[in-house]
Protein backbone atom coordinates (compact mmCIF):
# COMPACT_ATOMS: atom_id res chain seq x y z
CA UNK A 1 0.00 0.00 0.00
CA UNK A 2 1.13 3.05 -1.07
CA UNK A 3 2.35 5.58 1.75
CA UNK A 4 0.24 8.64 2.38
CA UNK A 5 0.99 12.13 3.34
CA UNK A 6 0.34 12.98 6.94
CA UNK A 7 -2.96 15.22 5.83
CA UNK A 8 -4.30 12.72 3.73
CA UNK A 9 -4.08 9.82 6.52
CA UNK A 10 -5.63 11.23 9.48
CA UNK A 11 -8.91 12.56 6.60
CA UNK A 12 -8.43 8.66 6.22
CA UNK A 13 -8.49 7.49 9.50
CA UNK A 14 -10.70 10.11 10.45
CA UNK A 15 -13.47 8.85 8.19
CA UNK A 16 -12.86 5.59 9.00
CA UNK A 17 -12.85 5.92 12.95
CA UNK A 18 -16.40 8.00 12.29
CA UNK A 19 -14.30 11.23 13.52
CA UNK A 20 -17.17 13.80 12.20
CA UNK A 21 -18.65 16.38 13.51
CA UNK A 22 -21.48 14.17 15.16
CA UNK A 23 -18.66 12.65 16.93
CA UNK A 24 -16.57 15.50 18.25
CA UNK A 25 -20.04 17.00 19.33
CA UNK A 26 -20.59 14.28 21.68
CA UNK A 27 -17.13 13.72 22.85
CA UNK A 28 -17.45 17.04 24.04
CA UNK A 29 -20.64 16.64 25.42
CA UNK A 30 -19.46 13.10 27.28
CA UNK A 31 -16.40 15.33 28.76
CA UNK A 32 -19.07 18.03 29.74
CA UNK A 33 -17.29 20.94 27.95
CA UNK A 34 -19.06 24.05 28.09
CA UNK A 35 -19.00 27.76 27.11
CA UNK A 36 -17.60 28.70 30.26
CA UNK A 37 -15.16 26.39 30.57
CA UNK A 38 -13.82 27.50 27.12
CA UNK A 39 -13.65 31.51 28.38
CA UNK A 40 -12.05 30.19 31.20
CA UNK A 41 -9.55 28.02 29.28
CA UNK A 42 -8.76 31.42 27.21
CA UNK A 43 -7.26 33.23 30.20
CA UNK A 44 -4.87 30.43 30.07
CA UNK A 45 -3.71 31.52 26.83
CA UNK A 46 -0.72 33.50 28.10
CA UNK A 47 0.91 31.16 30.47
CA UNK A 48 1.02 28.10 28.05
CA UNK A 49 2.27 30.70 24.89
CA UNK A 50 4.93 31.45 27.57
CA UNK A 51 6.25 28.30 28.86
CA UNK A 52 5.16 26.12 26.13
CA UNK A 53 8.49 24.34 25.46
CA UNK A 54 9.01 23.95 28.83
CA UNK A 55 6.09 21.51 28.80
CA UNK A 56 6.28 19.84 25.69
CA UNK A 57 10.42 19.02 27.18
CA UNK A 58 8.84 17.87 30.23
CA UNK A 59 5.66 15.74 28.14
CA UNK A 60 9.48 13.88 25.80
CA UNK A 61 11.77 13.80 29.08
CA UNK A 62 9.01 11.67 30.91
CA UNK A 63 8.54 9.19 28.22
CA UNK A 64 12.12 8.83 27.25
CA UNK A 65 13.46 8.25 31.14
CA UNK A 66 10.96 4.78 30.67
CA UNK A 67 12.34 1.83 28.59
CA UNK A 68 8.31 1.41 27.60
CA UNK A 69 8.68 5.20 26.53
CA UNK A 70 11.91 5.24 24.08
CA UNK A 71 10.19 3.95 20.95
CA UNK A 72 9.97 7.47 19.72
CA UNK A 73 13.29 8.15 20.02
CA UNK A 74 14.61 6.01 17.31
CA UNK A 75 15.23 8.47 15.27
CA UNK A 76 15.81 11.80 14.55
CA UNK A 77 13.43 12.84 12.08
CA UNK A 78 10.67 11.24 13.81
CA UNK A 79 11.45 12.61 17.62
CA UNK A 80 11.56 16.33 15.91
CA UNK A 81 7.93 15.67 14.15
CA UNK A 82 6.83 14.24 17.27
CA UNK A 83 7.92 17.27 19.56
CA UNK A 84 6.53 19.75 16.77
CA UNK A 85 3.44 18.42 16.92
CA UNK A 86 3.15 17.89 20.80
CA UNK A 87 4.23 21.72 20.86
CA UNK A 88 1.41 22.63 18.79
CA UNK A 89 -1.41 20.40 20.44
CA UNK A 90 0.03 22.25 23.69
CA UNK A 91 -0.87 25.85 21.62
CA UNK A 92 -4.09 24.65 19.97
CA UNK A 93 -5.40 23.51 23.45
CA UNK A 94 -5.43 26.51 24.56
CA UNK A 95 -7.13 28.00 21.73
CA UNK A 96 -10.71 28.03 22.15
CA UNK A 97 -11.78 26.15 18.79
CA UNK A 98 -12.66 22.22 19.54
CA UNK A 99 -14.18 21.48 16.07
CA UNK A 100 -13.60 18.75 13.44
CA UNK A 101 -10.61 19.87 12.53
CA UNK A 102 -9.30 20.09 15.78
CA UNK A 103 -9.76 16.64 16.57
CA UNK A 104 -8.52 15.34 13.15
CA UNK A 105 -5.25 17.37 14.17
CA UNK A 106 -4.77 15.34 16.74
CA UNK A 107 -4.91 12.08 15.00
CA UNK A 108 -1.45 12.70 13.72
CA UNK A 109 0.59 12.31 16.94
CA UNK A 110 -1.95 9.10 17.08
CA UNK A 111 -1.13 7.56 14.19
CA UNK A 112 2.93 8.43 15.16
CA UNK A 113 2.40 6.72 18.52
CA UNK A 114 0.69 3.65 16.55
CA UNK A 115 3.18 3.37 14.15
CA UNK A 116 6.09 3.24 16.64
CA UNK A 117 3.91 0.81 18.85
CA UNK A 118 4.16 3.97 21.64
CA UNK A 119 2.92 1.93 25.44
CA UNK A 120 -0.37 3.60 26.15
CA UNK A 121 0.25 3.26 29.52
CA UNK A 122 3.58 5.43 28.86
CA UNK A 123 1.48 7.93 27.05
CA UNK A 124 -1.03 8.33 29.86
CA UNK A 125 1.50 8.54 32.35
CA UNK A 126 3.42 11.43 30.32
CA UNK A 127 0.48 12.79 29.63
CA UNK A 128 -0.42 13.28 33.54
CA UNK A 129 3.07 14.93 34.27
CA UNK A 130 2.52 17.32 31.58
CA UNK A 131 -0.49 18.33 32.84
CA UNK A 132 0.63 18.67 36.16
CA UNK A 133 4.03 20.72 35.33
CA UNK A 134 0.74 22.49 33.33
CA UNK A 135 -1.19 23.48 36.79
CA UNK A 136 1.92 24.30 38.87
CA UNK A 137 2.44 26.90 35.84
CA UNK A 138 -1.37 27.89 36.04
CA UNK A 139 -0.81 28.29 40.02
CA UNK A 140 1.43 30.07 40.14
CA UNK A 141 0.37 32.91 37.48
CA UNK A 142 -2.63 32.85 38.74
CA UNK A 143 -1.38 33.12 42.60
CA UNK A 144 -3.45 36.26 43.17
CA UNK A 145 -6.37 34.47 42.47
CA UNK A 146 -6.46 30.56 43.01
CA UNK A 147 -10.04 29.76 42.85
CA UNK A 148 -10.21 30.92 39.31
CA UNK A 149 -6.63 29.45 38.38
CA UNK A 150 -8.24 26.20 39.87
CA UNK A 151 -11.08 26.40 38.02
CA UNK A 152 -9.39 27.72 34.57
CA UNK A 153 -6.68 24.62 35.20
CA UNK A 154 -9.86 21.88 35.52
CA UNK A 155 -11.58 23.27 32.92
CA UNK A 156 -8.48 22.53 30.59
CA UNK A 157 -8.33 19.11 31.69
CA UNK A 158 -11.46 18.86 30.74
CA UNK A 159 -9.99 19.16 26.94
CA UNK A 160 -7.06 17.35 27.80
CA UNK A 161 -9.50 14.41 28.62
CA UNK A 162 -11.17 14.85 25.01
CA UNK A 163 -7.71 14.60 23.60
CA UNK A 164 -6.62 11.69 25.51
CA UNK A 165 -10.09 9.91 24.54
CA UNK A 166 -9.17 10.69 20.52
CA UNK A 167 -5.65 9.56 20.68
CA UNK A 168 -6.58 5.98 22.66
CA UNK A 169 -9.25 5.16 20.55
CA UNK A 170 -7.30 5.84 17.21
CA UNK A 171 -4.61 3.86 18.51
CA UNK A 172 -6.98 0.92 19.19
CA UNK A 173 -8.88 1.03 16.07
CA UNK A 174 -5.31 0.86 14.42
CA UNK A 175 -4.73 -2.09 16.30
CA UNK A 176 -7.76 -3.82 15.40
CA UNK A 177 -7.21 -2.90 11.85
CA UNK A 178 -3.91 -5.01 12.37
CA UNK A 179 -6.24 -7.72 13.89
CA UNK A 180 -8.80 -7.49 10.75
CA UNK A 181 -6.04 -7.93 8.41
CA UNK A 182 -5.01 -11.08 10.09
CA UNK A 183 -8.68 -11.99 10.46
CA UNK A 184 -9.13 -11.66 6.71
CA UNK A 185 -6.00 -13.74 5.82
CA UNK A 186 -7.51 -16.54 7.88
CA UNK A 187 -10.37 -16.46 5.94
CA UNK A 188 -8.16 -16.52 2.72
CA UNK A 189 -6.88 -19.41 4.32
CA UNK A 190 -9.83 -21.63 5.37
CA UNK A 191 -11.73 -20.76 1.52
CA UNK A 192 -9.19 -21.63 -0.99
CA UNK A 193 -9.30 -22.35 -4.71
CA UNK A 194 -6.97 -24.39 -6.26
CA UNK A 195 -6.00 -24.29 -9.52
CA UNK A 196 -5.97 -27.66 -10.65
CA UNK A 197 -5.25 -27.77 -14.28
CA UNK A 198 -5.69 -24.91 -16.98
CA UNK A 199 -9.34 -23.98 -16.69
CA UNK A 200 -10.12 -25.90 -14.10
CA UNK A 201 -10.41 -25.20 -9.95
CA UNK A 202 -11.09 -27.48 -7.41
CA UNK A 203 -13.04 -25.96 -4.56
CA UNK A 204 -13.18 -27.93 -1.49
CA UNK A 205 -15.23 -26.77 1.31
CA UNK A 206 -14.81 -28.04 4.70
CA UNK A 207 -16.65 -27.24 8.12
CA UNK A 208 -19.75 -25.73 8.62
CA UNK A 209 -21.24 -23.28 6.21
CA UNK A 210 -22.90 -20.55 7.34
CA UNK A 211 -24.65 -17.52 5.34
CA UNK A 212 -21.62 -15.30 5.82
CA UNK A 213 -18.96 -18.16 5.17
CA UNK A 214 -20.99 -19.53 1.68
CA UNK A 215 -20.55 -15.77 0.65
CA UNK A 216 -17.36 -16.17 1.54
CA UNK A 217 -16.81 -18.81 -0.55
CA UNK A 218 -18.53 -17.97 -3.53
CA UNK A 219 -16.86 -14.35 -3.59
CA UNK A 220 -13.58 -16.10 -3.69
CA UNK A 221 -14.59 -18.32 -6.14
CA UNK A 222 -15.92 -16.13 -8.65
CA UNK A 223 -12.53 -14.19 -8.72
CA UNK A 224 -10.54 -17.15 -9.09
CA UNK A 225 -13.46 -17.97 -11.92
CA UNK A 226 -11.81 -14.58 -13.66
CA UNK A 227 -8.38 -15.03 -12.60
CA UNK A 228 -7.68 -18.33 -13.80
CA UNK A 229 -10.50 -17.72 -16.93
CA UNK A 230 -11.88 -21.29 -15.69
CA UNK A 231 -14.05 -23.28 -17.11
CA UNK A 232 -14.85 -25.80 -14.98
CA UNK A 233 -14.94 -26.05 -10.98
CA UNK A 234 -14.96 -28.93 -9.35
CA UNK A 235 -16.68 -28.24 -5.59
CA UNK A 236 -15.99 -30.53 -3.18
CA UNK A 237 -18.52 -30.79 -0.63
CA UNK A 238 -17.12 -34.40 1.26
CA UNK A 239 -16.00 -32.21 4.42
CA UNK A 240 -19.21 -29.99 4.97
CA UNK A 241 -20.61 -30.68 8.62
CA UNK A 242 -24.02 -30.36 7.77
CA UNK A 243 -25.83 -30.07 4.39
CA UNK A 244 -29.84 -28.67 5.27
CA UNK A 245 -31.68 -26.80 3.02
CA UNK A 246 -29.93 -23.63 3.75
CA UNK A 247 -26.45 -25.02 2.93
CA UNK A 248 -28.05 -26.41 -0.22
CA UNK A 249 -29.73 -23.00 -1.11
CA UNK A 250 -26.19 -22.09 -0.51
CA UNK A 251 -24.44 -23.99 -2.99
CA UNK A 252 -26.93 -23.57 -5.69
CA UNK A 253 -26.51 -20.26 -5.68
CA UNK A 254 -22.73 -20.67 -5.61
CA UNK A 255 -23.34 -22.44 -8.54
CA UNK A 256 -25.81 -20.27 -10.71
CA UNK A 257 -23.12 -17.38 -9.54
CA UNK A 258 -20.44 -19.37 -11.50
CA UNK A 259 -22.59 -20.52 -14.16
CA UNK A 260 -22.92 -16.56 -15.01
CA UNK A 261 -19.38 -16.15 -15.51
CA UNK A 262 -19.52 -18.85 -18.25
CA UNK A 263 -18.02 -21.96 -15.51
CA UNK A 264 -19.89 -24.55 -15.08
CA UNK A 265 -19.31 -26.69 -11.23
CA UNK A 266 -19.02 -30.48 -11.13
CA UNK A 267 -20.66 -31.00 -7.47
CA UNK A 268 -18.46 -33.66 -5.82
CA UNK A 269 -19.02 -35.25 -2.55
CA UNK A 270 -22.68 -35.19 -1.90
CA UNK A 271 -24.11 -38.74 -0.50
CA UNK A 272 -27.58 -40.65 -1.91
CA UNK A 273 -28.66 -40.14 1.68
CA UNK A 274 -28.02 -36.40 2.04
CA UNK A 275 -29.66 -36.05 -1.92
CA UNK A 276 -32.57 -37.67 -0.76
CA UNK A 277 -33.56 -35.91 2.26
CA UNK A 278 -32.57 -32.68 0.09
CA UNK A 279 -35.11 -32.98 -2.76
CA UNK A 280 -37.67 -34.49 0.11
CA UNK A 281 -37.37 -31.12 1.43
CA UNK A 282 -38.00 -29.98 -1.92
CA UNK A 283 -34.72 -28.54 -3.13
CA UNK A 284 -34.26 -28.58 -6.82
CA UNK A 285 -31.29 -30.64 -7.37
CA UNK A 286 -31.69 -30.70 -10.66
CA UNK A 287 -29.72 -27.53 -11.29
CA UNK A 288 -26.44 -29.42 -9.82
CA UNK A 289 -24.29 -31.25 -12.00
CA UNK A 290 -23.19 -34.10 -9.01
CA UNK A 291 -20.70 -37.15 -9.13
CA UNK A 292 -20.41 -39.56 -6.86
CA UNK A 293 -16.75 -38.98 -5.17
CA UNK A 294 -14.07 -36.43 -6.25
CA UNK A 295 -12.44 -39.10 -8.69
CA UNK A 296 -15.26 -38.91 -10.55
CA UNK A 297 -15.60 -35.59 -10.90
CA UNK A 298 -12.46 -34.67 -11.84
CA UNK A 299 -12.51 -37.22 -14.43
CA UNK A 300 -15.78 -35.54 -15.74
CA UNK A 301 -13.72 -31.65 -15.96
CA UNK A 302 -10.94 -33.31 -17.70
CA UNK A 303 -13.66 -34.62 -20.03
CA UNK A 304 -15.45 -31.64 -20.24
CA UNK A 305 -12.45 -29.79 -21.01
CA UNK A 306 -11.69 -31.84 -23.84
CA UNK A 307 -8.77 -33.99 -21.95
CA UNK A 308 -7.98 -37.50 -22.98
CA UNK A 309 -6.43 -40.30 -20.55
CA UNK A 310 -4.15 -42.13 -22.79
CA UNK A 311 -2.92 -45.46 -22.64
CA UNK A 312 0.25 -44.41 -20.64
CA UNK A 313 -2.28 -42.87 -17.85
CA UNK A 314 -0.66 -39.62 -19.46
CA UNK A 315 -3.89 -36.44 -19.65
CA UNK A 316 -3.55 -34.84 -22.93
CA UNK A 317 -5.68 -32.32 -24.28
CA UNK A 318 -7.51 -33.33 -27.19
CA UNK A 319 -9.31 -31.85 -29.69
CA UNK A 320 -12.77 -32.74 -28.47
CA UNK A 321 -14.81 -29.89 -27.95
CA UNK A 322 -16.63 -28.83 -24.86
CA UNK A 323 -19.80 -30.62 -24.47
CA UNK A 324 -22.68 -28.27 -23.66
CA UNK B 1 -25.91 7.05 -27.46
CA UNK B 2 -26.23 4.15 -29.53
CA UNK B 3 -24.60 0.65 -28.51
CA UNK B 4 -21.95 -0.04 -31.09
CA UNK B 5 -22.56 -3.52 -33.49
CA UNK B 6 -19.47 -5.30 -34.87
CA UNK B 7 -19.80 -7.76 -37.33
CA UNK B 8 -17.23 -10.78 -37.33
CA UNK B 9 -18.30 -13.65 -39.70
CA UNK B 10 -21.67 -14.75 -38.65
CA UNK B 11 -21.99 -13.41 -34.93
CA UNK B 12 -22.80 -9.84 -33.98
CA UNK B 13 -20.91 -8.82 -30.99
CA UNK B 14 -22.37 -5.60 -29.19
CA UNK B 15 -20.33 -3.92 -26.35
CA UNK B 16 -22.44 -2.09 -23.75
CA UNK B 17 -19.97 0.51 -22.69
CA UNK B 18 -22.06 2.17 -19.53
CA UNK B 19 -25.42 2.04 -18.37
CA UNK B 20 -27.83 2.73 -20.78
CA UNK B 21 -31.12 4.84 -20.33
CA UNK B 22 -34.48 3.32 -20.93
CA UNK B 23 -34.27 4.64 -24.55
CA UNK B 24 -31.08 3.38 -25.36
CA UNK B 25 -31.95 0.09 -24.25
CA UNK B 26 -34.94 -0.03 -26.78
CA UNK B 27 -33.20 1.62 -29.60
CA UNK B 28 -30.50 -1.85 -28.41
CA UNK B 29 -33.27 -4.06 -29.24
CA UNK B 30 -34.35 -3.20 -31.89
CA UNK B 31 -30.89 -2.93 -33.71
CA UNK B 32 -30.50 -5.90 -32.91
CA UNK B 33 -33.85 -7.20 -34.29
CA UNK B 34 -32.87 -5.41 -37.55
CA UNK B 35 -29.46 -6.50 -38.01
CA UNK B 36 -29.79 -10.29 -37.32
CA UNK B 37 -32.32 -10.65 -40.14
CA UNK B 38 -30.48 -7.97 -42.82
CA UNK B 39 -27.20 -9.92 -41.81
CA UNK B 40 -28.42 -13.04 -41.26
CA UNK B 41 -26.67 -13.46 -38.26
CA UNK B 42 -26.46 -16.45 -36.19
CA UNK B 43 -25.39 -15.38 -33.29
CA UNK B 44 -25.11 -12.41 -30.86
CA UNK B 45 -22.86 -11.65 -28.27
CA UNK B 46 -23.68 -8.81 -25.60
CA UNK B 47 -20.85 -7.92 -23.46
CA UNK B 48 -21.40 -6.26 -20.34
CA UNK B 49 -17.64 -5.99 -18.92
CA UNK B 50 -17.72 -2.61 -18.64
CA UNK B 51 -21.37 -2.53 -16.55
CA UNK B 52 -21.18 -2.47 -12.62
CA UNK B 53 -24.55 -3.27 -12.01
CA UNK B 54 -26.64 -5.77 -13.77
CA UNK B 55 -30.43 -4.90 -11.76
CA UNK B 56 -33.79 -6.65 -11.89
CA UNK B 57 -34.16 -4.71 -15.17
CA UNK B 58 -31.10 -5.09 -16.85
CA UNK B 59 -31.20 -8.67 -16.63
CA UNK B 60 -35.27 -8.92 -17.97
CA UNK B 61 -34.18 -6.54 -20.79
CA UNK B 62 -31.08 -8.80 -21.83
CA UNK B 63 -33.39 -11.36 -21.95
CA UNK B 64 -35.87 -9.65 -24.28
CA UNK B 65 -33.16 -9.37 -26.59
CA UNK B 66 -31.65 -12.59 -27.03
CA UNK B 67 -35.29 -13.49 -27.31
CA UNK B 68 -36.16 -11.12 -30.14
CA UNK B 69 -32.32 -12.25 -31.27
CA UNK B 70 -33.65 -15.81 -31.46
CA UNK B 71 -37.11 -15.07 -33.23
CA UNK B 72 -34.37 -14.28 -36.01
CA UNK B 73 -32.66 -16.97 -35.45
CA UNK B 74 -29.37 -16.00 -33.75
CA UNK B 75 -28.16 -17.83 -30.32
CA UNK B 76 -27.13 -14.47 -27.84
CA UNK B 77 -24.17 -14.91 -25.99
CA UNK B 78 -23.76 -12.74 -22.54
CA UNK B 79 -19.98 -12.38 -21.63
CA UNK B 80 -17.80 -10.46 -19.40
CA UNK B 81 -20.17 -10.22 -16.11
CA UNK B 82 -17.89 -9.56 -13.24
CA UNK B 83 -17.49 -11.35 -10.28
CA UNK B 84 -18.86 -9.16 -7.71
CA UNK B 85 -21.97 -8.31 -10.22
CA UNK B 86 -22.63 -11.96 -10.47
CA UNK B 87 -22.83 -11.73 -6.92
CA UNK B 88 -25.14 -9.52 -6.36
CA UNK B 89 -27.47 -10.95 -9.19
CA UNK B 90 -27.86 -14.28 -7.16
CA UNK B 91 -28.25 -12.57 -3.95
CA UNK B 92 -31.15 -10.78 -5.67
CA UNK B 93 -32.55 -13.71 -6.91
CA UNK B 94 -31.78 -13.25 -10.76
CA UNK B 95 -31.90 -15.31 -13.67
CA UNK B 96 -30.50 -15.33 -16.96
CA UNK B 97 -31.50 -18.59 -17.33
CA UNK B 98 -31.91 -19.61 -20.79
CA UNK B 99 -29.18 -17.23 -21.89
CA UNK B 100 -25.73 -18.75 -22.32
CA UNK B 101 -23.43 -17.26 -20.67
CA UNK B 102 -19.05 -17.15 -21.11
CA UNK B 103 -16.51 -15.74 -19.43
CA UNK B 104 -15.22 -13.41 -22.11
CA UNK B 105 -15.96 -12.52 -25.69
CA UNK B 106 -13.30 -14.96 -26.40
CA UNK B 107 -15.30 -17.50 -24.87
CA UNK B 108 -18.46 -16.34 -26.13
CA UNK B 109 -17.02 -16.75 -29.26
CA UNK B 110 -15.76 -20.29 -28.94
CA UNK B 111 -18.94 -21.17 -27.51
CA UNK B 112 -21.02 -19.52 -30.36
CA UNK B 113 -19.07 -22.00 -32.70
CA UNK B 114 -19.28 -25.03 -31.26
CA UNK B 115 -22.97 -24.62 -30.78
CA UNK B 116 -23.15 -23.82 -34.41
CA UNK B 117 -20.51 -26.71 -35.61
CA UNK B 118 -22.59 -29.04 -33.71
CA UNK B 119 -25.63 -28.00 -35.58
CA UNK B 120 -24.11 -28.41 -38.41
CA UNK B 121 -22.60 -31.92 -37.82
CA UNK B 122 -26.15 -32.89 -37.04
CA UNK B 123 -27.07 -32.08 -40.96
CA UNK C 1 -19.14 13.41 3.48
CA UNK C 2 -21.88 15.65 4.15
CA UNK C 3 -24.11 14.20 6.93
CA UNK C 4 -26.60 14.02 4.02
CA UNK C 5 -26.95 13.62 0.55
CA UNK C 6 -30.10 13.92 -1.58
CA UNK C 7 -30.68 12.56 -4.99
CA UNK C 8 -33.88 13.79 -6.89
CA UNK C 9 -35.86 10.91 -8.76
CA UNK C 10 -37.90 12.45 -11.36
CA UNK C 11 -36.64 10.14 -14.13
CA UNK C 12 -34.79 6.77 -15.00
CA UNK C 13 -31.65 8.49 -15.81
CA UNK C 14 -31.57 9.43 -12.06
CA UNK C 15 -31.94 5.73 -11.20
CA UNK C 16 -27.88 5.34 -12.36
CA UNK C 17 -26.98 8.97 -10.89
CA UNK C 18 -28.59 7.52 -7.51
CA UNK C 19 -26.48 4.05 -7.44
CA UNK C 20 -23.19 5.41 -8.36
CA UNK C 21 -23.74 7.96 -5.50
CA UNK C 22 -24.21 4.86 -3.18
CA UNK C 23 -21.25 3.42 -4.65
CA UNK C 24 -18.98 6.63 -4.31
CA UNK C 25 -20.09 7.24 -1.04
CA UNK C 26 -19.77 3.63 -0.07
CA UNK C 27 -16.14 3.00 -1.55
CA UNK C 28 -15.54 6.54 0.67
CA UNK C 29 -16.16 4.48 3.65
CA UNK C 30 -13.69 1.66 3.07
CA UNK C 31 -16.64 -0.93 1.51
CA UNK C 32 -15.32 -3.58 -0.36
CA UNK C 33 -15.72 -3.69 -4.01
CA UNK C 34 -18.62 -6.22 -3.66
CA UNK C 35 -20.37 -4.30 -1.10
CA UNK C 36 -20.19 -1.75 -2.80
CA UNK C 37 -22.15 -3.46 -5.89
CA UNK C 38 -24.50 -4.84 -3.36
CA UNK C 39 -25.65 -1.54 -2.59
CA UNK C 40 -25.40 -0.17 -5.87
CA UNK C 41 -27.91 -2.78 -7.54
CA UNK C 42 -30.35 -2.44 -4.01
CA UNK C 43 -30.36 1.69 -5.05
CA UNK C 44 -30.82 0.47 -8.32
CA UNK C 45 -33.57 -1.48 -7.63
CA UNK C 46 -35.71 1.13 -5.50
CA UNK C 47 -34.66 3.95 -7.25
CA UNK C 48 -36.93 2.02 -10.16
CA UNK C 49 -39.34 0.57 -8.17
CA UNK C 50 -39.93 4.79 -7.85
CA UNK C 51 -39.97 5.55 -11.28
CA UNK C 52 -42.21 2.18 -11.96
CA UNK C 53 -44.81 2.77 -8.78
CA UNK C 54 -44.79 6.60 -8.23
CA UNK C 55 -43.28 8.02 -10.83
CA UNK C 56 -40.80 10.84 -8.73
CA UNK C 57 -39.44 10.88 -5.50
CA UNK C 58 -36.19 10.95 -3.83
CA UNK C 59 -33.44 8.95 -2.15
CA UNK C 60 -31.70 10.72 0.90
CA UNK C 61 -28.02 9.09 1.96
CA UNK C 62 -26.71 9.36 5.69
CA UNK C 63 -23.62 8.26 6.62
CA UNK C 64 -23.41 5.94 10.12
CA UNK C 65 -21.35 5.18 12.69
CA UNK C 66 -21.85 2.48 15.39
CA UNK C 67 -18.69 2.28 17.94
CA UNK C 68 -16.12 2.79 14.98
CA UNK C 69 -17.70 0.97 12.40
CA UNK C 70 -19.22 3.21 9.33
CA UNK C 71 -21.78 2.12 7.54
CA UNK C 72 -24.66 4.23 5.35
CA UNK C 73 -28.17 3.94 5.23
CA UNK C 74 -30.40 4.87 2.50
CA UNK C 75 -33.68 6.15 2.52
CA UNK C 76 -35.73 6.06 -0.68
CA UNK C 77 -38.98 7.66 -0.92
CA UNK C 78 -41.78 8.84 -2.98
CA UNK C 79 -45.87 9.86 -3.07
CA UNK C 80 -46.79 7.12 -4.72
CA UNK C 81 -49.58 4.81 -4.66
CA UNK C 82 -48.14 2.77 -1.93
CA UNK C 83 -48.29 -1.16 -1.83
CA UNK C 84 -51.53 -2.56 -0.10
CA UNK C 85 -49.95 -5.57 1.48
CA UNK C 86 -46.77 -5.07 2.11
CA UNK C 87 -46.51 -8.52 4.19
CA UNK C 88 -47.20 -10.50 0.34
CA UNK C 89 -44.84 -8.30 -1.33
CA UNK C 90 -41.78 -9.04 0.85
CA UNK C 91 -42.65 -12.52 0.18
CA UNK C 92 -39.75 -14.27 -1.98
CA UNK C 93 -41.63 -15.17 -5.36
CA UNK C 94 -44.42 -13.23 -5.28
CA UNK C 95 -45.16 -11.05 -8.59
CA UNK C 96 -47.63 -8.59 -10.01
CA UNK C 97 -46.37 -9.22 -13.29
CA UNK C 98 -43.80 -5.91 -12.55
CA UNK C 99 -41.36 -7.67 -11.09
CA UNK C 100 -41.72 -6.31 -7.99
CA UNK C 101 -41.75 -9.37 -6.78
CA UNK C 102 -38.38 -9.71 -7.53
CA UNK C 103 -37.51 -6.89 -6.43
CA UNK C 104 -38.15 -6.37 -2.72
CA UNK C 105 -37.30 -9.96 -0.60
CA UNK C 106 -34.29 -10.00 -3.11
CA UNK C 107 -33.00 -6.43 -2.38
CA UNK C 108 -33.36 -6.91 1.27
CA UNK C 109 -30.92 -9.54 0.99
CA UNK C 110 -28.08 -7.60 -0.47
CA UNK C 111 -28.36 -5.19 2.31
CA UNK C 112 -28.01 -5.24 5.96
CA UNK C 113 -30.88 -3.86 7.68
CA UNK C 114 -34.52 -3.11 5.95
CA UNK C 115 -37.42 -1.83 6.41
CA UNK C 116 -40.67 -0.61 4.35
CA UNK C 117 -43.44 1.21 5.22
CA UNK C 118 -46.14 2.06 3.21
CA UNK C 119 -49.86 3.57 3.06
CA UNK C 120 -51.95 3.12 -0.30
CA UNK C 121 -52.69 6.32 -1.69
CA UNK C 122 -50.07 8.22 0.22
CA UNK C 123 -46.56 6.72 -0.55
CA UNK C 124 -43.47 4.65 0.34
CA UNK C 125 -40.80 4.35 2.47
CA UNK C 126 -38.04 2.30 2.25
CA UNK C 127 -35.24 2.25 4.40
CA UNK C 128 -31.93 0.19 3.78
CA UNK C 129 -28.68 0.42 5.86
CA UNK C 130 -25.26 -1.19 5.13
CA UNK C 131 -22.45 -1.64 7.07
CA UNK C 132 -18.82 -2.21 6.35
CA UNK C 133 -17.41 -5.69 7.14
Amino acid sequence: MTELGPQASTQVLAREMGLDQQNVERRKRIVDLTSEDIARIATLRDVVADHVDEFTGVFFDYLVSLDEGRALFANRTVTERARALKRDHLLAMVEGRYDTEYAIKRLELALLYSKYELDLRVFLAAFHHLLKRIGQSVMRRGESAPLEAFEAFMSLKKVAFLDIGIVVDAIVFERERVIRTQQDAIRELSTPVLQIRERLLLLPIIGVIDTHRARLITESLLKAIRANRAKVVVMDITGVATIDSKVANHLIQTVTAAKLMGASVIVTGLSADVAQSLVALGIDLAKLNTVGDLQGGMEEAEALLGYRVTLTGERVAGASPLVG
Amino acid sequence: MPVPILKQGDVLIASIQAALSDRDLVEFRDDVATRVGSLRARGLIIDVTALDVLDSFATRTLRGIAYTAKLRGANTVVVGIQPDVAFAMVELGLSLEGIATALDLEEGLALLSQRSGQRGGRS
Amino acid sequence: MAAEVKISIESELDIVTARQKGRELAAGLGFSGTDQTLLATAISEVARNIVSYAGRGEIVFTSLNEDGRPGIMVVAQDQGPGISNVEQAMRDGYSTGNSLGVGLPGTRRLVDDFALASTPGVGTTVTLKKWRR
